[in-house]
């Protein structure tokens, strides 16, 4: 009897093989996001983003994307300036009383509260008792980091001293402390490993000047340590007394701004992926023949080549992966035609991840 | 000391657009068996004059790439490989008979019926799947005669073949066909024989055409014929008896 099909064995199924992959976490594959003239790559703001939405975050992109010649530039993080008491920024003029200090930097703070900190906690504490009332939020598009950030496996540099038209300061390196086997604290968001100046997995100090949340792709600076340690100028004026400023004071663009200065951000994404392995096995008697128009010549089967007859030979390209109802769920190619006769056999491993 | 075998290929599948409509029904991928083909291979590169010798004789086959693989279920596995007996002296062929049909009356029908050719007894077990690609051209059933036995269990589906229901048709024909009509859906039966009944047409000065494809459900080979409906003398024939009328 001709068959086109055959059944798997059994043990020729392996279901539910989990792998953690690891990868670049940035567009094109690009680890550390660091500038360069010559590939055009580089940490770029949007200046149409920044006047929409700029009072609360800008966007960063790995290419121009102000340029009408560049197409393809990502999001690939973002960064916030948030105020406890929403100092930093002043938000509309018709609150008034206890809402006079709704401004976009405290609905920051307020968000990432909401988000990364147990219900009756009010403060983000970094280190022993540190408590931070403004926190600069670097949050990665989540596009990037697909599951989580690979913790122990990033650096970040921001620029110390100021940021003139052209960069001539220096800067610091960031990374987190997993590398020192800390016990990683666990709270509602996940994993929390504490940010330390340092770089290539070794802490340069007991500062700890932020929290790393990778389940949830968000790095917490504290703004103040940053201003005392590096000379970031955030504007921490009051809400009342920036209101009669015309201009916001925008400190998340002042965060990119030495951020893009320093111009170096390594981090990994990571992501268990269940793959489901097949067997697939053809023995020599198994699929010699084929059903390819090229296979015969004429209308009535008779096989273009004349070696062929009792000595077939076939090419497999396609492997096509049925249910029981003969429905084609899952095709697989291999890389190049693989020979098949009676006197050869083939396993090929077939791998299916979703 | 030689070196291991490593001549396990791993390579990595991607699901159909059948696989995720499964998934995305909620249901989980049953995976049970496996078919294989040699799409994009063409045998007449095979060169057994080559002066190398039979190492060399599909060399050019062996070295060319692979395109890679599309979701559309409806365009890969086309020519499935075939086991068969060694000392077989051809491929078996799907004959379809008669090899075109056209109906010029409402009134007509024409029974369809496949054969195998070079395999004494092919297809004869699971028998054939008959697809008609636009269901506003004719009606497709399977014969009185020509109903499996394992019928209740792949009644009205396509299921033996791999063909997977109310899938596009793509046109296996010699070659290109004018004007068939893709207005409807397509109808899949499973049996060794089916009957073809022409439709009623709204527009009656225009000819349209249909494909109908026979696949071999155990060798896989496949033969599609024309379906041709002339409506032109449909119009007093597509009318209705009149009903009774009951006044109480």
């Amino acid at each position: 009897m001709a068959e086109i099909f055959k059944l798997f064995n059994p043990d020729d199924i392996v279901q539910g093989d989990i792998q953690t992959v690891s990868q670049p976490i940035w567009s094109e594959n690009l680890n550390p996001l660091s500038g360069s003239t010559t590939t055009g790559v580089g940490f770029f703001t949007s200046s149409v983003q920044v006047s929409q939405s700029g009072d609360y975050y800008v966007n960063v992109y790995h290419r121009n994307i102000n340029s009408t010649s560049v197409t393809n530039a990502q999001v690939q993080f973002a960064v916030a300036y948030g105020h406890r008491f929403g100092s930093g920024s002043y938000g509309d003029p018709n609150t008034v009383g206890n809402n006079a200090n709704d401004t976009p930097t405290r609905a920051i703070y307020s968000q990432y509260r909401n988000m990364l900190l147990p219900p009756t906690d009010q403060v983000f504490t970094i280190g022993t008792g540190v408590d931070a009332n403004e926190i600069v939020v670097i949050n990665v598009a989540r596009a990037r980091f697909r599951q989580k950030i690979d913790p122990g496996n990033w650096e970040l540099r921001i620029g110390s001293g100021s940021v003139a038209s052209s960069w001539t300061g220096s800067y610091r390196s960031f990374i987190d402390n997993s590398g020192a086997n800390e016990t990683p604290t666990i709270n509602e968001a996940g994993r929390i490993f504490g940010i330390y100046s340092g770089s290539g997995g070794v802490t340069a100090s007991s500062t700890q000047f932020g929290l790393f949340y990778p389940d949830q792709g968000v790095f917490i600076f504290h703004a103040g340590l940053l201003r005392s340690n590096l000379g970031l100028p955030f504007n921490s004026s009051s809400a009342t007394s920036l209101a009669a400023s015309t201009t916001q004071p925008k400190n998340s663009v002042t965060a990119s701004m030495f951020i893009s200065g320093a111009g170096y951000f390594a981090a990994r994404s990571e992501e268990k992926v269940t793959s489901t392995h097949y067997f697939v096995r053809i023995t020599n008697k198994q699929f010699n023949f084929s059903n390819n128009p090229t296979f015969v010549t004429g209308s009535t089967g008779t096989f273009r080549h004349a070696s062929m007859l009792r000595n077939p030979s076939v090419y497999v390209t396609t492997i096509g992966l049925y249910d029981n109802f003969n429905r084609l769920l899952a095709v697989a190619k291999v890389s190049k035609p693989l020979l098949k006769s009676f006197n050869r056999e083939a396993l090929i491993k077939v791998k299916l991840d979703y | 000391m030689g070196y291991l075998d490593n001549s396990t290929v791993t390579v990595d599948a991607i699901l159909t657009n059948k696989g995720r409509e499964v998934l995305a029904a909620g249901g989980r991928l049953n995976i049970t068996k496996f078919a294989l083909s040699d799409d994009e291979i063409d045998y007449d590169l095979w060169n057994p004059a080559h002066t190398l010798g039979t190492n060399y004789y599909g060399a050019v086959i062996e070295n060319m790439p692979v395109l890679e693989a599309l979701p559309d279920e409806s365009q890969m596995l086309r020519y499935k490989l075939i086991t068969l007996p060694k000392d077989v002296i051809g491929i078996p062929v799907i004959s379809v008979n008669p090899s075109a049909v056209s109906f010029i009356s409402l009134a007509d029908q024409v029974t369809i019926t496949p054969s195998t050719l070079n395999l004494s007894g092919g297809n004869s077990t699971l028998g054939y799947t008959a697809i008609l690609s636009d269901n506003t051209v004719a009606t497709l059933e399977v014969a009185p005669d020509g109903v499996l036995a394992n019928a209740a269990q792949n009644a009205g589906t396509g299921l033996l073949s791999g063909v997977s229901t109310g899938a596009a048709v793509t046109s296996f024909v010699d070659d290109e066909v004018t004007s068939v009509t893709t207005a409807g859906t397509s109808i899949t039966r499973v049996g060794t024989k089916f009957i073809l009944k022409p439709k009623a047409q709204a527009n009656t000065s225009t000819i349209v055409r249909a494909l109908l494809t026979i696949i071999g459900n155990e060798t896989g080979g496949f033969k599609t014929i024309v379906v041709t409906v002339n409506p032109a003398n449909f119009l007093l024939q597509n009318v209705e008896p009149a009903q009774p009328i009951f006044i109480p």
